[in-house]
C-alpha cells in the first residue's frame, strides 16, 4: 500500500498535516483514508462509529451535554464535529438520562472520541514521517 | 427490516435499561475490545487482517485479564477491611 508523496514546499506540508488532522476529526479514519492507508481507514470508522453509537444507544442522545457534563463533552467531541451538531438537538429537547446507563453511555462516547484523538495524531505522525511505522517492529507476515 | 429501523432510532432517545448488578460489568468487554483493536491498528504500518485479528485478540485477552484480576484483589481488598 503506497502513501501519497508529501509536498515539497513547508508551508504546503503544514498545509497537508492540517488537512489530514483535519479530515480524520470530520471522519473517524479520514486521515488515513488520505494518505492512502484504506485498511487503516476502515478499521478506525467502523471501531470508532459503532463505540460512540453504543454508548448512544446505552445512555440516549441526552449524554451529550455541553452544559452540564463540559468534561464528557470535550471527549466526546473529538469523535467528529457532528457530535456538536449532536449536542445542540440534545439541548432542545428533553431526553432522560440518569444512572448506570448514563455512565457507560458517557464512559463509550468519550473515549471513542479519546480513540479518535489517538488515530488523527497516528495519522499526522504517518503523514509527516511518510514512513507509516510507529513504535516497535514492522509487520510483513501474515 | 425497514418496519424495525424506527424502533432502532427511538433507543437512541431513551437508555436501555442495565441493573446495578454484578452483570453490568460486562459492558466493559465490548470496551475493551474497541481499544485493543484501535491501538493495534496504530502500531502496525501494514495490516494483514490474519496477523492483525490476533494481535487483536492477544491484548484483548491480556486486558481483559488484567481488569478481571484488579476487580479480585480490590474485592480481596474491601473483604479483609469489612471482614
Amino acid at each position: 500500500m503506497r502513501m501519497k508523496p508529501k509536498p515539497n514546499k513547508p508551508a504546503e506540508h503544514t498545509l497537508w498535516l492540517f488537512l489530514v488532522a483535519f479530515t480524520g476529526w470530520a471522519v473517524p479514519g479520514g486521515g488515513h483514508f488520505l494518505i492512502g492507508q484504506r485498511r487503516h481507514a476502515v478499521v478506525f470508522f467502523v471501531t470508532i462509529v459503532l463505540t460512540f453509537l453504543v454508548g448512544l444507544y446505552i445512555g440516549s442522545i441526552g449524554i451529550i451535554d455541553p452544559v452540564g457534563a463540559k468534561p464528557w463533552y470535550l471527549a466526546q467531541i473529538l469523535t467528529s464535529p457532528i457530535v456538536g451538531w449532536l449536542g445542540q438537538v440534545a439541548q432542545k429537547g428533553d431526553y432522560p438520562v440518569y444512572g448506570r446507563p448514563q455512565d457507560y453511555g458517557q464512559i463509550y462516547t468519550a473515549l471513542a472520541g479519546l480513540l479518535n484523538l489517538l488515530c488523527i495524531l497516528n495519522a499526522v505522525y504517518r503523514a509527516y514521517s511518510g514512513i507509516g511505522e510507529t513504535i516497535g517492529q514492522e509487520e510483513e507476515h501474515g | 427490516m425497514a418496519e424495525g429501523f424506527p424502533l432502532i432510532l427511538a433507543g437512541f432517545f431513551a437508555p436501555v435499561d442495565i441493573g446495578n448488578t454484578p452483570f453490568s460489568l460486562l459492558w466493559m468487554f465490548p470496551l475493551l475490545l474497541s481499544i485493543a483493536v484501535v491501538y493495534k491498528a496504530t502500531r502496525l504500518r501494514v495490516l494483514f487482517w490474519k496477523a492483525f485479528s490476533l494481535e487483536v485478540l492477544v491484548l484483548f485477552l491480556t486486558l481483559s485479564g488484567f481488569m478481571i484480576l484488579t476487580g479480585v484483589v480490590l474485592n480481596l481488598v474491601v473483604w479483609l477491611i469489612t471482614s
